[in-house]
């Protein structure tokens, strides 16, 4: 399948101040998460990506559109999400998503209709007749949600879409934007802090540090460890149920959080945990093939990002 | 696990419940693709001023200013009227001329009088109706201009820096150029309102005064030059007060920037001449502070007297050599307005 986004060697200086060094990034169809830490790049390549700011060097294609020269057409095909909040001064929340529809050239009255139907899908109500500057955060989040996705792109540019929402509405941000990825084919690039939230949803995880890529890489491929192992969380006393699977020559490790890490194949391994815990009289609270965790791989990344 | 909780029957019962509880959802669709007929895009802009023009119209002051600009222009279609009546029957002449003088210039009214003299007022129909728009457009209407631009073009572009509403702008298919002419043609549209509009108003008035319609072959160029001098007052303003709102996110600092120099090229020019008048007269006893005001070289200080002198020459009551330096500063301070507002509307990009 060829790349949406496919850049090569792409490098952008501000004076002094390198923000991308020599990036190349292939990001296909689906949910792609973009982590970094603070000055990591990552609004620089988001910029660099919507042609708002001219690289120093290199090339790149954004759906076979050509970065830079052919800005109009990417633009008219991304919906970009920005971190802080934009809006138009004594405007209401319909009118600010009609007026960014009719920018992307929908016509008035169409555009008035779309905006009402994404503000429905957003979950703003009623007050979508209010004056934005009357709006709470999760309500201006969720505006500038329905900004991006009312001219029907084909890929989104969410930076930091579920912050300042509380969990409840977190989670239904998220399930939106799976929904759009999912049901409707949208390829989707997250740039986000929360980790949990780009393991929960993303296909693809790329880590940026210091202007370069640290990792571009599919999340089943990243969370799958060096050695497969089973995680056990067990409902009572672990002692003998410890010595039983020890005792059957399975490598097993106890985590401070009271984890069982047995190593092994998962499947093989689960149903004799079930059996030894069944003999030994513990409940089991949970079974689960151990993965590496999101945060141990970023951590990693910046670290490897800082070494010079 | 969370795999789990994200499962598709979730997400869609989520985003079901999201819609229904609370009666939210007018049209409960969740999200649907859009596969309509695009608007050519040439026309972008004009969403840009359309938004301008009602944001700006939210003004009770400028709906106010708006209904008081056209006061002038019934003072004036009375000087038409007053002329047309001088014209066709001799008893108005005396009493026409004494209105007419306080709204002509001195020349004007000198050439009417040997109009009279020659029993053939007929034939200084062109500079009558050519000195009283240019009257309309130069003292009325110019200082409407400067308090309608100052009540709705400081917060323009200053209040998108603000409210980061660029990213809004530019992350869409829009060039600066295209932005730029929106909020332009948002000014513009009040401008026309208050001077193209009763200018062009006055001038159908005048030919349904006169005797036949003759007259519009002799003076079919006015409206022409109400067009140009709309022009001319139009482009530099709209540049400069843009190029001082897109100078800062206060929109007050670029209100005043605009105020102020409006007021003090008045005052300086106003202190000048009359020290220039003063001296001139201490000296030969002779010149006028009418023929100091005409051809000071402090004219060039005031932007409202600079744009007044172009002005006089679209409208044929100056002769170009007399006016090609204000021309020239007219040009200047569109170029470099121009030159800042395409600077400054990329500047948030680039950091």
């Amino acid at each position: 399948m060829a790349a949406l986004i496919d850049i090569v060697e792409i490098t952008k200086d501000y004076g002094r101040f390198r923000a991308l060094d020599c990036v190349s990034l292939q990001v296909e169809s689906g949910i792609t998460g973009l982590l970094g830490p603070n000055g990591a790049g990552k609004t620089t390549l988001i910029k660099v990506l919507l042609g708002l700011v001219k690289t120093s060097s290199g090339r790149g294609r954004l759906l076979n559109y050509e970065l830079g020269s052919q800005y109009r057409e990417i633009r008219a095909n991304v919906g970009y999400m920005p971190e802080d909040d934009c809006f138009l001064h004594g405007m209401t929340g319909v009118e600010c998503v009609q007026f960014v529809a009719q920018l992307s050239r929908i016509p008035e009255i169409e555009a008035l209709r779309r905006s009402h139907e994404i503000l429905d899908f957003c979950g703003l109500a009623q007050e979508r007749y209010r004056t934005v500057e009357t709006y709470s955060t999760g309500m201006r989040q969720k505006l500038r949600f329905a900004q991006a996705i009312v001219h029907d792109p084909p890929v989104l540019i969410l930076d930091e879409p579920t912050s300042g929402l509380d969990p409840e509405e977190r989670v239904i941000m998220l399930n939106r934007i799976r929904v759009l990825a999912r049901d409707h084919g949208k390829a989707v690039l997250i740039c986000t802090h929360i980790l949990p939230d780009v393991q929960s949803i993303s296909d693809s995880v790329v880590i940026l540090a210091r202007g370069r890529v640290q990792v571009a890489e599919r999340l089943s491929e990243l969370s799958r460890p060096a050695e497969p192992a089973l995680e056990v969380r067990l409902l009572g006393s672990p002692e003998r149920f410890t010595d039983v699977i020890r005792g059957s020559g399975v490598p097993i490790e106890s985590r401070s959080d009271g984890t069982l890490v047995l190593r092994g194949a998962p499947e093989e391994l689960a149903t004799q945990a079930w059996q030894v815990a069944e003999q030994v009289g513990v409940g089991v609270r949970s079974l689960t093939a151990s993965r590496n965790s999101l945060e141990e791989i970023f951590l990693n990344a910046v670290r490897e990002g800082g070494k010079p | 696990m969370m795999d789990g909780l994200l499962g598709d029957d979730v997400v869609m019962a989520e985003l079901d419940s999201d819609a229904n509880t609370d009666g939210r959802g007018v049209n409960r669709l969740g999200y649907r693709g859009w596969s309509g007929r695009l608007e050519s895009g040439w026309a972008r802009w004009t969403v840009i001023s359309s938004v301008g023009i009602r944001r700006a119209w939210q003004s009770r002051w400028l709906r106010r200013m708006l209904f008081f600009a056209w006061l002038p222009a019934v003072v004036f279609g009375i000087g038409f009227f007053v002329w047309e009546q001088a014209a066709l029957y001799p008893d108005w002449q005396r009493p026409g001329m004494n209105f007419l003088g306080g709204l002509l210039p001195p020349h004007v009214a000198n050439e009417i009088g040997e109009s009279i003299r020659k029993g053939d007022l007929q034939s200084s129909r062109h500079t009558v109706w050519a000195s009283l728009l240019q009257s309309l457009f130069r003292y009325p209407q110019g200082v409407l201009m400067v308090m309608v631009i100052g009540l709705i073009a400081p917060p323009m572009i200053s209040q998108d820096f603000r409210s980061r509403a660029f990213l809004l702008y530019f992350s869409r298919p829009l060039t600066r150029g295209e932005y730029l002419l929106g909020k332009l043609a948002s000014v513009w549209a009040y401008l026309s309102l208050i001077s193209t509009l009763p200018a062009l108003a006055l001038y159908v008035l005048g030919v349904l005064l006169s005797p036949n319609l003759s007259v519009v072959s002799a003076t079919w160029d006015l409206p022409l030059r109400v067009m140009a001098a709309s022009v001319i007052l139009m482009l530099p303003t709209s540049m400069l007060a843009l190029c001082f709102s897109s100078l800062t996110q206060e929109s007050r600092y670029a209100g005043f920037a605009w105020f102020a120099i409006w007021i003090m090229g008045w005052f300086t020019f106003g202190a000048a001449t009359t020290a220039e008048a003063f001296n001139a007269q201490m000296t030969n006893g002779r010149m006028g502070r009418e023929l100091v005001l005409e051809q000071s070289p402090w004219t060039h200080v005031s932007l409202y007297h600079t744009l007044g002198r172009v002005q006089s020459w679209v409208f044929g009551l100056t002769d170009f050599r007399e006016v090609w330096i204000s021309a020239a500063i007219l040009i200047a301070v569109t170029v470099i307005s121009l030159a800042i507002l395409l600077r400054r509307i990329s500047a948030p990009m680039r950091v």
